[in-house]
């Protein structure tokens, strides 16, 4: 009976644990780009190959985290719902059917604000603690956006 | 040493392709050197008949080989303009004939002249199935191989010609178009030794359509076989040419049956990828319908993944089968010269008819972002007078069953 008891505790905090505990995630352009705002479809596009172009027609220059992070597997879950082994399998596939070229990557959130604030066309994506005001924030993931 | 070459080749290149990588940034933008690979050993085959998941290699015999699922390749894009690129990609694999035509996969220029549409010219990848242009770069798809009853009845990799290709996001999805036209090759071999077959022109059209988890193309491919060249099927065929209607009737008829040349072939196929979360299924289905009964056939898989962290475990269904049923020369001529040239024929024409069928459990563990482990085992069942797959030592008149164990490392960079 006891046991039976310390298994239903130990399944309901299992049950009330969230999803995922990843922190928000947001897609940044430089200060002085005009596009103000882009919806998911139009990220997920720019980073899953399907566009290059900013909503006003300006081709972008598209940034990534480090291949291997954390945030950057948040940010494609988020996005797709796809898990890094198949995000990265995909991207192989676009680049070697030169349907894409793939985001550069970086190093962190510290050399992806450098890059966005001396890029008028980049886009990239950073954990949402570390934005400042040289950079503009165009999309929002929170972490309960999680499926 | 032909073997060793190319992995002396395959290390060069990856090693080139990181130097020049790392050379400079700038250059990095206009040009870009990638590399792909997969390095694996299998044991497959047995004593008489040899198993190849590629008709362009050797067969193999009841032994373990580095060299079936080995391939390295090389793969350079230059923007020569702003809408203008050229691309070259080279394969270092153990073909059954090595020289500079088949090492050069793919060499073309491509031109964008706007975001939606694309113009290439030159040799390019020839988009049939899924993974028509990543056939080669094992880290693209989940399996150890291409699925050997689907994949390898068709050993065209690439065309010289030009393709048209439009984009366009929808509400429906991204969808995609293209049309293609040129011609193609390949040289092969078969249980009656080396093989070249020409096909020209070939035409085809394709349309898919991409959401977030689900992936869906129909493609259709016609052409017309040019030319064929093999010593003993050209011996065969001047024997039955020659063979009077009075002494055996049948014998012009199987020449043309036999003969590829001058016929068309049709390829149609459909495909469906879904991808989300955890779970991984694929699927095609073919038919080719030609009056050439070496490629009239019909074929498909069914492929289902779960990944559990980095490791997916899987499980492939597929089945290939000739559209044209296997013959029996009655009756016997009692001409010695001539029951020798019937059993030839039958032979020679039942051999290259396909009848088999795969069950596959594997893994892969993407143990790196940019290299996978792959672990695979296949159960294959082959009918008799159904292994056009394999390379005969003698006649397939009975059924057999082959298992293919095979442990791959495959990579990108």
């Amino acid at each position: 009976m006891l046991a039976a008891r310390y298994l239903f505790i130990v399944f309901f905090i299992l049950a009330m644990l969230p999803a995922n505990v990843a922190a928000d995630i947001v897609v940044v352009v430089n200060a002085e780009n005009e596009i103000d705002t882009l919806t998911k479809r139009q990220v997920i596009d720019l980073y899953m190959g399907r566009n290059a172009y900013f909503p006003d027609g300006t081709r972008t220059l598209r940034f990534d985290q480090p291949s291997d992070s954390t945030v950057r597997a948040d940010f494609y879950h988020h996005l797709t719902q796809m898990k890094l082994p198949s995000i990265n399998a995909y991207w192989a596939r676009l680049i070697f059917t030169g349907r894409s070229s793939a985001p550069v990557p970086l190093s962190g959130d510290q050399e992806m604000l450098e890059v966005i604030e001396n890029n008028k066309y980049a886009i990239g994506y950073l954990n949402k603690g570390s934005v400042n005001n040289r950079v503009k924030v165009v999309f929002e993931l929170n972490s309960n956006e999680i499926e | 040493m032909r073997q060793y070459a190319f992995l002396f080749f395959a290390g060069l290149a990856v090693t080139l392709s990181t130097q020049i990588i790392n050379a400079s940034e700038t250059v990095r933008d206009r040009f870009q050197v990638s590399s792909f690979g997969t390095l694996g050993i299998s044991h497959a085959g047995k004593d008489q008949f040899g198993y190849r998941n590629e008709l362009t290699h050797k067969g193999q015999f009841d032994k373990f080989s580095i060299f079936p699922d080995s391939v390295f390749g090389l793969q350079a894009n230059a923007q020569l303009l702003p809408s203008l690129n050229a691309t070259v990609q080279v394969l270092a694999e153990d073909q059954v004939r090595q020289n500079f035509n088949n090492i050069v996969d793919w060499a073309y220029l491509s031109y964008q002249p706007t975001p939606n549409t694309m113009i290439r010219g030159g040799r390019m990848g020839i988009d049939l199935f899924m993974l028509s242009e990543i056939r080669n770069i094992g880290f693209a798809y989940l399996w150890a191989r291409p699925i050997t009853e689907f994949y390898t009845p068709v050993s065209l990799s690439h065309f010289e010609g030009i393709d048209l290709k439009y984009t366009k996001n929808s509400e429906l999805g991204y969808l995609e178009f293209k049309i293609y036209g040129g011609q193609t090759g390949s040289d092969i071999r078969v249980s009656r030794g080396d093989f070249s077959v020409r096909m020209r022109p070939i035409f085809g059209a394709i349309a898919s359509m991409e959401t977030n988890h689900w992936k869906t193309r129909a493609t259709f491919a016609a052409t017309h076989i040019d030319e064929t060249r093999n010593t003993n099927l050209t011996r065969l065929l001047n024997a039955l040419d020659q063979t009077p209607a009075t002494i055996w009737p049948q014998a012009g008829a199987f020449s043309k049956l036999i003969n590829g040349e001058g016929n068309q072939a049709y390829y149609y196929s459909i495909g469906l990828t879904y991808d989300k979360h955890d779970w991984l299924i694929q699927s095609e289905i073919a038919i080719t319908d030609s009056a050439w009964p070496s490629v009239a056939l019909t074929n498909g898989y069914l492929s289902l993944g779960r990944r559990v962290g980095p490791v997916t475990l899987y499980t492939v269904g597929s089945y290939a089968k000739s559209l044209r049923d296997s013959k029996t020369v009655s009756p016997r001529s009692s001409q010695s010269d001539i029951n020798a040239l019937q059993t030839i024929t039958e032979n020679a024409f039942n051999a290259v008819l396909i009848n088999q069928n795969t069950i596959s459990l594997g893994m892969r563990w993407d143990f790196h972002t940019k290299m996978a482990l792959k672990a695979q085992w296949d159960h294959t069942w082959v009918r008799k007078n159904g292994g056009g797959l394999l390379i005969l030592k003698e006649p397939l008149d009975h059924d057999i069953t082959l298992n293919i164990f095979s442990l791959n490392l495959s990579f990108v960079y």
